[in-house]
């Protein structure tokens, strides 16, 4: 009898070779897809003119607040897209597989969850530092707004936001394979909801009072705090990062735990004959 | 009863809502042995596929492939498996190596490039390596999944409607190829189709069901003369209108 060539390799060894193969699948998309750089270049870039001019027109009415508005506005939205991009990343990687009915394919080979889940957010990494990179430097380059000005407490931040990030893409993920393509809009709009209530570029006492406890339920308002305090020249505030550290772990346990229930139900349903 | 299965499939039930779409059903296929399942529109053989992939779960039963518990080591037994579909796109925007590549890979392969060639060469499609997947015919993407579902020399190779919408000449290809994995690679073949020729050149055994039961399992000619039926389609033609009239009777009874 001959045996399947697979049993050649190790299973660690198998189980990183179908990771590597899910995220250049993945840069195929990309590459050969040139609308699709749009989400990492040009959206970032005109998030840094808007945000950087608004800094530039609010802040002008005192000495040192253009400098202060920049720093809210700018590193917010700097921060901002370490989710955007991160949660964009990992979900538009599962949506292609729908998009392109491409899924039962892929369900039928030896991938496991979380390798596919790793091959994707391994190259969705790599659209991170491009999309952040680009507005790094337009800020650079437009408003003289050196974002690693702020130090080295950027780091756990920006670590925080991308676990959050991953976190709401692993939600959206679950919802799609529950309620098929229709809930994709989820995607998008899951942002939209969660910006304002963040206090990206303001403090939570900024909102109506009503929604105040929601913003402090939320790991992404803690690390925007922080922020602020790296902004405001005040150091980093550890207390605030711990907050936003263990939101953000409980916020992706929970959110993996949502996807391994839909997916079963997935299963046990047969919803794989949508997308064939 | 095969003496060394790569398919143990016991007693598999499946509902969709109030329908039962597989009713207990076994399938036991031999190492090297050439099945095929077949059944009217709405018979199950699609569930059945889909259970045996690991992709549906079924509510009742179980199901081994080359002695690996599918539900408790889903990944491993998926490397024992092949699976192509007529009806299944390519990935899109890739080449056909980059494709091929990419499931070699998938399937465990470090470097599938000289099972890439051969499979492109076994099916005489190796002049397509570097085309767009987007710039293929239904019939060449047909043939690129195959040389894909092959290319990790699975134990069971599973087809669902592998011929649709092929004209004869590439029909053809795809019957000789499959007989050819299946006698130099030792690869079991489980195929649905609703072509009869297909199934009479490709498959030694078959297995009919109607309504989620295996209603027939034999080699083609016992089946026929089983039926008292000419050939296969014969039969076919009398199990569609029984499957028909049950299906009838159970939505003026619910």
């Amino acid at each position: 009898m001959t045996l399947p060539i697979a049993s050649e390799l190790s299973p660690r060894a198998r189980s990183w070779l179908r990771m590597r193969a899910i995220a250049r699948r993945h840069a195929y998309v990309l590459v050969r897809s040139p609308h699709r750089l749009f989400d990492v270049t040009l959206w970032p870039l005109v998030d840094v003119v808007l945000f950087g001019s608004l800094a530039a027109f609010v802040g002008k009415s005192s000495a040192t607040g253009t400098e202060k508005a920049s720093g809210y506005l700018l590193a917010g939205i700097v921060l901002w897209h370490v989710i955007y991009q991160s949660q964009i990343a990992m979900s538009t990687g599962f949506l292609e597989e729908t998009w392109t009915r491409n899924l039962l394919n892929m369900m039928v080979t030896p991938v496991r969850e979380v390798e596919y889940v790793a091959g994707v957010a391994m190259f969705g990494m790599i659209k991170l530092v491009m999309g952040v990179g680009v507005m790094v430097i337009g800020a650079l380059a437009f408003f003289s707004f050196h974002v690693w000005s702020l130090g080295f407490g950027l780091i756990p931040i920006a670590v925080t936001l991308l676990v959050v990030g991953w976190a709401i893409s692993l939600l959206v993920i679950g919802l799609v394979l529950r309620f098929g393509t229709g809930a994709e809009a989820l995607a998008w709009g899951v942002m939209f909801v969660l910006l304002p209530l963040s206090g990206v570029f303001y403090p939570t006492n900024a909102l109506p009072t009503i929604m105040r406890p929601i913003a402090l339920a939320l790991p992404t308002t803690h690390a925007f705090t922080a922020l602020r305090g790296l902004v405001d020249g005040t150091g980093l505030n550890w207390t605030q990062v711990a907050i936003a550290a263990a939101g953000s772990v409980v916020m992706l346990v929970l959110a993996a735990w949502f996807l391994v229930r839909m997916l079963t139900m997935f299963r046990r349903r047969g919803y794989i004959t949508r997308y064939t | 009863m095969p003496a060394e299965p790569v398919l143990d499939a016991r007693g598999l039930v499946k509902d969709y809502r109030r329908t039962r779409a597989v009713d207990g059903i076994d399938v036991v296929v031999g190492a090297g042995e050439r099945v095929a399942l077949l059944g009217p529109n709405g018979a199950g053989k699609t569930t059945t596929l889909l259970m045996i992939l690991g992709v549906v779960q079924p509510d009742e039963g179980s199901i081994s492939i080359c002695g690996i518990d599918l539900e408790r080591h889903r990944s491993r037994a998926a490397e024992c498996i092949g699976f192509a579909a007529g009806y299944l796109p390519l990935t899109e925007r890739m080449r056909v190596r980059e494709y091929l590549q990419l499931y070699g890979q998938l399937y465990g392969l470090a470097d599938p490039g000289a099972r890439i060639e051969e499979g492109l060469e076994r099916f005489r499609i190796a002049h397509l390596a570097d085309a767009m997947g987007t710039e293929l015919s239904s019939g060449q993407r047909t043939l690129i999944g195959i040389v894909r579902s092959t290319l990790h020399r699975p134990r069971l190779l599973v087809l669902d409607e592998p011929t649709a919408s092929l004209d004869p000449d590439v029909a053809l290809r795809v019957r000789e190829g499959l007989i050819e994995v299946a006698a130099n690679e030792g690869t079991a073949l489980l195929m649905t189709s609703h072509d009869m020729t297909d199934v009479e050149h490709v498959c030694e055994r078959v297995l009919f069901l109607s309504a989620g039961r295996i209603v027939a399992d034999g080699t083609p000619a016992s089946i026929a003369a089983a039926y008292g039926r000419g050939n296969l389609e014969g039969v076919f033609l009398h199990l569609a209108d029984r499957h028909q009239a049950t299906t009838s009777q159970q939505s003026d009874h619910p």
